[in-house]
């Protein structure tokens, strides 16, 4: 097999040096590509001699990847992850988002772009088959996402930073063209830092698969287990009302986070559950360009509608149950390009600090603020953990390592508990994803109150979720899928068989290497927790359901147990300073 | 993890899925834990030990259907392939290794398959199942292949006769000592119409249970439910019908919530069959004979390719319809609908049944015995019509 031709991969990297305002093309090594698949894992690898760097040093990469089953019909792999290391968090960051951008990156010939360098005027990178170009755009400086998107679209699809990202919001996004974000952890500031405005490819090219008729077979028992799992295509499913849908069982389950996580239980949530949405603007079904499942909704005139974090920290969080309000915090963030979680728990925090949180039609003008540093948007600018310590209330930060935390209260699912702090980007919801057994009953129930096989569990859905997010494929396939059908996919599409088992291996490798990094960058045990908020107050116990607070004692048997799992010391870093040398 | 452990051997031994004293577990929590037979959890142990995840089980099957499938079939084949709708949507297919192939490794072989699947067959041990998050999901896994490997070897003797020297003997004991009468004598129902909360938990949760311990359905397989006035209570998706107490959904009719997004898969079908048929209870089950003979199909030149989704006919076993149609989103929610209306039992192609009760789960309870008894006796029927020389 030979770079160019091989199946699933193209074999190609984009180097851009944004500081020289050169581009080139490199091949990307057999071995990397076997070994960490692509997306997350490759990124991962590919940050290794620069982890140390800050954030917003102008040597940190930014990097684009696909994966080898981008551009093939496999079901919701239309995605990439963008990797770097996050001015919100300090740690490695990675973050997957769908959209015709990775299609067509992968299209133009690349499986992967690695952006380096700074430039003192505003720039847009072009990328097509035959090259890639930067162009000075200074008008652009300032635009919203969809001016920018807009001005940039004939030269095919975008990524773009808003007003919040070339201010260097910690919290800001680089948003796809088609509104898919890439969130949480503040990439986009680091693409503003470098001087970069958009990214605008084009191409053409097939990606290429090994065994067609072996796809097809894969692709068809996909299909089957997404139309066998109630969450997916079920008639109270994603599909149909999107991830809102949550918003009705996480207030019967008693764990939607309320006043700043002080209690558990929006009496108004109802005004933003999925079917209210749907009634209240005829929602339609969207989604990442090729998914069969089209969890996104969006009103008739294509406005994008809300996920459940959103609903739920812009509503219960903040304590406001105005939808329209909502909905509108929603577009705005992602007009200005930046994450609503993030804005959302440090609104939050402040709200509980200042001892008033923002009434409904506050936000708006708030979050404008915070894009354009204004204001109070000086400092809120700075995410939750930072806002509360400024306060001399650092305790009402609602996150983990500085992350904030979505909207599933970990007093009610302790698995959500462990991950969000065993994850080695911050308190997010999705690396080992537990609410899937824990409350979706998929692949099965476990008990939410319960910390027994946490840990054990905890590990494997990381690594899963790690070879998952490098595949790149979407979290929410898995409620239906498993590795099984994933693998079979992949070996199809590449010719080399990739059984989950091994899977499961390499996603241990990324994970690994990804807590490395941190512990180099100073991380251990004392950031593996939650806010001292979980441990010493219930939520909101009622209706035959006890919310009592965590354990500590024996949350840390648990994360103890997981540290041993990992092979790591008691005090959760490394024995082995030479583990990357181990490694690919 | 020690007291699952026990509780899952148990239920193995209940269901009369495992030969007593021929079962063993193994989990891993920070270190790997083994209890029962102890050949058996050495290699329960040994295996886990090289996989990522948290449980197996390793039993001899009650009845020697996975050996003789791997016994039949031909060299150079490694895994069979169940053609029952579980099986083909969770399982795909299930590998084997033959007691020649073993060598001294025997763990690391076994770990490797298992690598690719939920579960392998070992000639001669038995069958392995893993359990990726719990020492439950093992247990299905086994209680699954199990399900399907009696399902594929009852449905190979029908097709093919018998072909190994003592197969008719193991048979014929599976026929006269193994099988138990099915009836719904001496069950106690709550007679309809049920309209208390409470009571139609607990009723739902009793049924669940006759269900299993009669011996209608692996206690994995299935749904049930009960319609009161505008609301559906119905099992949660990956619940075991013999424990439901806890796993119930209530769920409006006019999806005014999304609460039910945990229901079974099948709550689509649930509700258009209340819509249809004025019913109030739905029982849903994998009984073993109606899978089996739902897939015998003789129509001749028939240009189908996929029967278990795409065959349009309406077939009959007796006097019950026999539809296809796939799970949840997959088409069994409009096809079974409107065939249950009159007889109030249908069979889904390689799937199981469906039967309802005008007021209360006693009716349908006795029809999806009735179901299962006329399966069975049809297909002994016709196993002595075809092959009666051979026995
Ligand atoms: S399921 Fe939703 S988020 Fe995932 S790829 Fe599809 S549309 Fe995108
Ligand atoms: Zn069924
Ligand atoms: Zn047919």
């Amino acid at each position: 097999m030979t770079n160019g031709t091989a199946a699933g991969w193209t074999g190609v990297l984009l180097r851009v040096d944004l500081t020289a305002r050169q581009c080139w093309r490199e091949e990307l090594p057999e071995e990397l590509r076997h070994a960490y698949l692509g997306g997350r894992g490759l990124g991962v690898r590919l940050m290794r001699d620069y982890y140390r760097l800050a954030p917003f040093d102008p040597d940190t990469p930014l990097i684009f990847a696909v994966g080898p089953l981008c551009g093939t019909p496999a079901p919701t792999a239309a995605r990439l992850a963008v990797v770097s290391r996050s001015p919100l968090t300090g740690t490695i960051y990675d973050c997957s988002a769908g959209g015709r951008f990775a299609w067509r990156l992968k299209a133009a010939g690349f499986d992967t772009l690695v952006v380096t360098g700074q430039s003192t005027v505003p720039l847009a990178l072009a990328i097509t088959p035959t090259g890639a170009e930067l162009v000075a755009v200074p008008a652009l400086w300032g635009k919203t996402v969809p001016e920018t998107v807009a001005a940039l679209a004939a030269r095919g699809s975008v990524a773009a930073i808003g007003p919040a990202g070339e201010n260097g919001v910690l919290f800001a996004n680089i948003m796809m063209g088609e509104g898919n974000s890439v969130g949480r952890g503040g990439l986009g500031a680091v693409m503003g830092k470098k001087g970069l405005k958009a990214i605008v490819v084009d191409g053409d090219r097939e990606t290429l698969i090994a065994d067609r008729e072996r796809f097809d077979h894969a692709r068809s028992d996909v299909m089957r287990l997404f139309r066998a799992s109630p969450v997916i295509f079920g008639e109270l499913g994603i599909a149909e009302y999107g991830t809102p849908a949550l918003v009705d069982l996480m207030r019967q389950r008693r764990m939607a986070p309320t006043a700043n996580f002080r209690r558990t239980v929006f009496e108004q949530s109802d005004n933003y559950s999925g079917p209210a949405i749907r009634r209240a603007y005829q929602a339609k079904k969207d989604g990442c360009y090729g998914c069969p499942i089209q969890c996104k909704k969006s009103t008739p005139q294509g406005e994008h509608l809300p996920e459940y974090e959103t609903v739920s920290h812009f509503g219960a969080l903040n304590g406001i149950a105005d939808l329209a309000a909502i909905v509108k915090s929603n577009t705005l963030c992602n007009r200005l390009g930046m994450d609503t979680i993030s804005a959302a728990v440090t609104l939050a925090a402040w709200g509980e600090a200042r001892g008033a949180f923002p009434r409904a039609e506050e936000v708006p003008p708030l979050l404008e603020e915070i894009a354009w540093r204004h204001g109070a948007g000086e400092l809120l600018a700075e995410g939750s953990s930072r806002v509360a310590a400024a306060m001399g209330r650092p305790e009402l930060a609602m996150g983990v390592k500085g992350l904030e935390l979505p909207a599933y209260d970990p007093r009610g699912a302790y698995g959500m508990a462990l991950a969000y702090c065993t994850s080695n980007r911050g308190g997010c919801h999705l690396r080992a994803y537990p609410i899937s057994h824990e409350i979706l009953r998929k692949p099965i129930a476990t008990d939410r109150f319960s910390f027994s096989g946490k840990a054990r569990i905890i590990a494997i859905a990381e690594d899963t979720n790690a070879a998952v997010d490098s595949l790149v494929a979407c979290k929410f396939s898995f409620f239906g899928a498993t590795l099984e059908e994933y693998g079979e996919l992949l070996s199809a599409a590449t010719g080399i068989d990739y059984p989950p088992q091994q899977l499961k291996e390499i996603g241990r490798r990324i994970y690994l290497t990804e807590r490395f990094y941190n512990c180099a960058n100073g991380f251990a045990s004392r950031d593996d927790y939650l806010p001292e908020r979980f441990y010493c107050e219930g939520g909101s116990s009622g209706e035959g359901i006890e919310i009592p607070p965590i354990d500590r004692a024996r949350f840390t048997e648990e994360l103890q147990k997981y540290y041993r799992i990992r092979g790591l010391t008691p005090d959760g870093t490394f024995a082995d300073p030479d583990f990357l040398a181990t490694q690919p | 993890m020690y007291d699952q452990i026990a509780q899952y051997t148990n239920k193995l031994i209940a269901d009369r899925a495992v030969l007593t004293g021929e079962i063993a577990f193994a989990a891993q929590d920070d270190a790997v834990l083994t209890a029962g037979e102890p050949a058996l959890a050495e290699l329960a142990g040994a295996v886990l030990a090289r996989l990522s995840c948290l449980a197996l089980a390793v039993a001899r099957p009650a009845l020697p259907f996975a050996d003789l499938l791997v016994a039949r079939a031909p060299v150079g084949e490694s895994c069979i392939v169940p053609r029952d709708t579980e099986t083909r949507t969770f399982l795909h297919d299930i590998p084997f290794v033959r007691r020649a192939e073993l060598g001294d490794e025997p763990a690391a072989l076994i770990a490797r398959l298992l690598g690719n699947r939920k579960g392998v067959i070992v000639e001669g041990v038995g069958i392995v199942a893993s359990g990726t998050l719990t020492v439950e999901q093992a247990y299905i896994n086994y209680s699954s292949i199990f399900h399907s490997t009696f399902v594929k070897y009852l449905e190979d003797v029908l097709q093919e006769g018998f072909r190994l020297p003592g197969e008719t003997d193991v048979f014929s004991v599976f026929r006269r000592d193994w099988l138990r009468p099915l009836t719904a004598a001496g069950l106690d129902f709550r007679a309809g119409p049920l309209t208390d909360h409470d009571e139609i938990l607990a009723e739902i949760t009793a049924v669940g249970r006759y269900t299993v311990e009669r011996g209608l359905v692996d206690s994995f397989f299935g749904n049930i439910s009960y319609r009161a006035g505008e609301v559906v209570y119905i099992s949660q998706t990956a619940a075991s019908l013999d424990a439901l107490a806890g796993c119930i959904d209530p769920v409006a009719m006019d999806n005014s919530s999304t609460c039910g997004i945990t229901a079974s898969s099948e709550l689509l079908a649930h509700r258009r069959i209340y819509e249809l048929s004025g019913a109030r209870a739905i029982l849903h089950g994998h009984p073993k004979f109606a899978v089996v003979m739902s897939m015998q199909c003789e129509e001749a030149g028939c240009p189908v390719r996929d029967c278990w989704k795409e065959c349009p006919s309406v077939r009959f076993l007796g006097d019950t319809p026999v539809v296809a149609g796939e799970i949840g989103a997959g088409g069994l929610a409009k096809r079974v609908p409107p065939v249950i209306v009159g007889p109030r039992k249908a069979i889904v192609y390689g799937h199981g049944v469906f039967t309802v009760g005008e007021a209360d789960f006693a009716e349908a309870f006795r029809a999806l015995v009735e179901v299962e008894n006329w399966c069975r006796n049809e297909y002994f029927r016709r196993v002595d019509e075809r092959w009666r020389e051979n026995r």
